[in-house]
């Protein structure tokens, strides 16, 4: 597929211009997608598409155009289209294509060889045992929904006029579902359950169905419990909403949009002794990981938080221009559609010592949550944190019921304050990007339930 | 765009493994996007974005391929990968009999994308950021936004239907940050449709910025909000984001064949309050989920779900009447692009007229919240709890909206609150007009709904002391 990357730099040389800076992605990506409902095949998709974008910077403004029509006809009006838009947009000095750096040929192990070939059969009865070993976990499950296996063989083709030309292939094969658990008054509860690899192999078919059942069955019955500031302890995919919105507000170009609760805070305690945060984008099976990010510039790990310590932030090429600082190697690009925009890669909080149940055995009194809704309820400019909440009660360090119907509410503030537990059981959720996070301890935050 | 020989070569070729229903969907999207941030004109991109699905059922298996070329070998071979899962016999080839169907429902566009040029888009773009700007220095931060998309379909299946719908886009985009001392707040706000440059127009886009930043600036003073059980009214329009996430999803058909949804096997029985009609209505000129068919090559179409209390119908798209054996759907089957199956889908819907005045259910209020802004919410299907973080907010304290709150969030569950909800204002209204819906796919949807009250409902904050008092 070396021919696409020549395509690329084909594209770049046609626009490219004096004083006119050109960049060209092409996509390639071969997907399969599958669903169960109770051991049959529901849907099956298989598709393989390319797309073209192409990012012009004229005198520091910037055009971007795309499409999937790759005729000779279809990729001029494209790059003319982009050459076009750049007119209008506001000059901006910082604004440039980086530098061609050499990219590392380390091996980061996200190139699954076997993917491609793996037969669509057995991907069928991966994920009928997915919803098997749901139904499995006890009989009071009575559905999963959206019971799906996914994969993605994705290559990536970049080339711009400052002579960069690199592409890179990336294999992820995910699967998850829903399990819904009815109790015996009727009432029914869901959870969900997900795996995602770069390898087909490392999906563990039986433990993404058991975490649904398992959680959505822990959570069945629910009560609100009294309105009270307490001490939680947070699973994993709790965590991981929290982080993703830790993760916005520790780009620098929010920085310098004056977007962030932690803004000017550089070199201050902003957490717990507990909590170091790392992006790296060169981690091992990362599934975030890649050779270079997404203009070209070599990926790297990042220590942003350390020990409570606010020591960097995540950059991309415009916006370590303008600090005078080098690029993270954190533009991400969601495919051709889409201009670089700056965001995490593989972004994590650093592991500690004890287990989830050694956490929840140290807690006087609190809830173990489960499971939240939220949508716009974390903001990463203000800070507030309010998230609606299942889970299971704890009293002197025992799991005593579930709980239900209930808010939680923090600052993101207080919330990196007062995390006074890291679990060593870091874990990656799929379900919001690569965020990796550990069972967490937080004391004093609000529980919102009856009076 | 696909030639009717080529369609029914295509449809011919992915029944041939025993299929009993083969569908060919063609799409051409073209967008613009222009943006401001940073008092700098940032975004500026066009896309376009060309290719078809064939999908083929049998029995209630259904399978997909998509290619992003037109030519007929990608379109055979789509055919061929559709077509692999079929046990069956090959069929006799015959002919489809293809007749094109035209809609009787009309979405004119009075001014096309071109009226304008770019540099006019643009410049309302920064007219938007210099008005909010200047309305106080305690804006620290704009942006604003505009899209165009023309996304054009065309539908040919088996069963002999051929359909097209040229649907056209138009939306504009704000948010605005104030800041004093350490505090910050936000108001993010829309407006958009199924319309042309009219748009702008018929929306006088800094009126809208002002009063943004004036509700920015007045949430500075907002206090921390407080938690427990207390009477919640939501104001019209926006609003209506919580039926549609609460109880909405729950009468999509596909949550109601497979029985996870509280409305499943319940229709013909109380569900609300007699004072609540529900209706999700896809033929509403101008709107973002109007169509003249939906995805499925249906007829769109207004459905009633509730009526005085009573649950009459649910949404149904193609695959799900088919489970069922029904005869056809209500027109909701829906799908992000051409590179997606449809699902069962919400169109515009909304809670219908009430009675009482907006001003007699603040009234009635002697302590509780009054929400007049949502960042958005989201729903869990089994249970049909909620969570909604209102934006911005403010205390009722016998009778009168007093202060603002910071960080409210209201959770409940949606079938109790249907029940529960004691008065429906008279002033229905329909968002402004950028509402998009996750569900596993991307949709473009209205919501709307006259002021309602709902008497008891858990409100989370960061203040738990005023609760107990």
């Amino acid at each position: 597929m070396t021919d696409l990357l020549s395509l690329a730099q084909s594209v770049v040389q046609q626009a490219k211009a004096p004083g006119v800076e050109v960049e060209a992605i092409i996509t390639h990506d071969v997907e399969t997608q599958i669903k169960v409902s109770r051991g049959e095949v529901e849907q099956l998709s298989q598709s393989s598409s390319r797309g073209l974008g192409v990012r012009v910077i004229d005198g520091g403004r910037t055009g971007y155009a795309y499409t999937s029509d790759f005729s000779d006809e279809g990729i001029a009006r494209t790059w003319r289209a982009a050459r076009e838009l750049a007119k209008v947009a506001t000059a901006d000095k910082y604004r440039g294509l980086p530098d061609a750096s050499p990219i590392s040929d380390e091996d980061l192990e996200i190139w699954d060889k076997r993917l491609p070939s793996v037969p669509t059969t057995e991907k069928i009865e991966l994920l009928k045992r997915v919803e098997r070993a749901a139904f499995d976990y006890d009989p009071r499950i009575i559905l999963a929904e959206f019971c799906t296996y996914g994969d993605a063989v994705n290559h990536v083709y970049l080339a711009n006029s400052r002579g960069f030309a690199q592409q890179y292939g990336r294999t992820t094969a995910y699967s998850y579902l829903m399990g819904i658990a009815r109790g015996d008054d009727g009432g029914m509860v869901n959870a969900f359950g997900s795996g995602a690899s770069n390898f087909f192999a490392d999906l563990d078919p039986d433990a993404i169905g058991r975490e649904a059942g398992e959680k959505a069955i822990s959570i069945l019955g629910g009560k609100p419990v009294e309105t009270q500031t307490t001490t939680i302890v947070l699973d994993h995919a709790v965590g991981a909403e929290i982080l993703s919105a830790l993760a916005l507000a520790l780009s620098a170009d929010d920085w310098q949009r004056k977007r962030s609760f932690l803004l000017d805070r550089l070199g201050q305690q902003v957490g717990s002794d507990m909590v170091t945060l790392m992006d790296n984008g060169r981690l091992k099976r990362g599934l975030a990981s890649a050779p270079f990010d997404g203009e070209g510039v070599p990926t790297s790990a990042t220590r942003l938080i350390d020990e409570g310590v606010l020591q960097n932030l995540m950059y991309d090429t415009y916006s370590a221009r303008k600090d005078n600082k080098a690029s993270s190697g954190n533009a991400q690009r969601a495919g051709h559609r889409s201009l670089p925009s700056l965001g995490p890669t593989n972004f994590y909080m650093q592991p500690g010592h004890q287990t989830r149940d050694e956490i929840i055995a140290g807690v006087k009194r609190g809830l173990y949550v489960v499971s939240v809704m939220q949508t716009g309820g974390i903001d990463p400019i203000t800070g507030d944190c309010s998230m609606g909440a299942n889970g299971l009660w704890i009293e002197n360090g025992k799991i005593t019921g579930p709980v239900g119907g209930v808010t939680i509410g923090t600052t993101l503030n207080d919330f990196l304050q007062n995390i006074s537990e890291v679990g060593s059981d870091l874990r990656f959720i799929p379900l919001f990007g690569a965020i990796g996070v550990p069972t967490l301890r937080v004391d004093n935050v609000t529980i919102g339930g009856t009076k | 765009m696909l030639e009717k020989s080529l369609a029914q070569k295509v449809l011919a070729e992915a029944l041939r493994t025993g299929a009993d229903l083969a569908e060919i969907y063609v799409e051409d999207v073209e967008s613009l996007q222009l943006g401001i941030d940073d008092s700098r004109l940032e975004t500026a991109m066009r896309g376009e974005d060309r290719g078809a699905g064939v999908r083929v059922f049998f029995g209630n298996l259904v399978t997909y391929a998509f290619t992003d070329s037109l030519d007929e070998n990608s379109l055979m071979e789509a055919a061929r990968a559709a077509a692999a899962a079929g046990r069956g016999t090959q069929q006799q080839a015959k002919t489809i009999d293809l007749t094109e169907r035209k809609s009787q429902l009309e979405y004119p566009i009075r001014k096309p994308f071109d009226t304008l040029s770019i540099e006019d888009k643009v410049q309302l773009l920064s007219r938007m950021d210099e008005a909010a700007r200047a309305y106080s220095p305690q804006i620290v931060q704009v942006t604003a936004n505009y899209q165009q998309l023309r996304r054009q379909m065309w539908l040919f299946n088996s069963d002999g239907v051929q359909v097209e719908d040229d649907r056209f886009y138009t939306e504009v985009r704000a948010g605005v940050v104030a800041k004093r001392n350490g505090t910050l707040q936000r108001v993010r706000e829309g407006f958009g449709g199924r319309v042309g440059l009219e748009l702008l127009d018929d929306n006088d886009a800094l009126a809208k910025v002002k009063n943004m930043c004036e509700r920015a600036v007045q949430m500075l003073d907002a206090r921390p909000c407080p938690a427990g059980e207390m009477t919640v009214v939501m104001c019209n329009g926006w609003g209506g984001v919580l039926f549609h996430e609460a109880c909405g999803h729950q009468m999509e058909a596909d949550f109601i064949t497979k029985g996870s949804s509280a409305y499943a096997g319940k229709i013909g029985e109380r569900v609300a309050n007699p004072i609540i009609t529900a209706i999700d209505d896809g033929t509403i000129p101008g709107r973002r989920g109007s169509l003249k068919f939906d995805d499925d090559g249906t007829p769109a179409q207004r459905t009633v779900l509730i009526e005085e209390g009573i649950l009459k119908e649910y949404m149904w798209d193609l695959v799900e009447a088919r489970r069922v054996g029904r005869d056809g759907s209500t027109g909701n089957g829906r799908r992000e692009s051409y590179r997606h199956m449809p699902m069962p889908r919400m169109t515009n819907t909304f809670i219908d007229q009430g009675s009482h005045t907006p001003e007699e259910i603040i009234e009635s209020v002697k302590r509780g919240v009054y929400i007049r802004d949502m960042a958005g919410g989201q729903a869990d299907i089994a249970k049909g709890d909620f969570v909604f973080n209102a934006t911005v907010a403010y205390l009722i304290e016998d009778g009168k909206l007093t202060a603002p709150l910071r960080g409210a969030t209201i959770f409940g569950n949606g079938p109790q609150v249907l029940q529960e909800i004691d008065m429906v204002g008279n002033d229905l209204a329909l968002d402004p007009g950028m509402g998009m819906c996750g569900k596993i796919q991307m949709a473009r949807v209205s919501v709307g709904q006259p002021t309602i009250r709902i008497p008891r409902v858990t409100v989370g904050g960061t203040d738990d002391a005023s609760a107990s008092n």
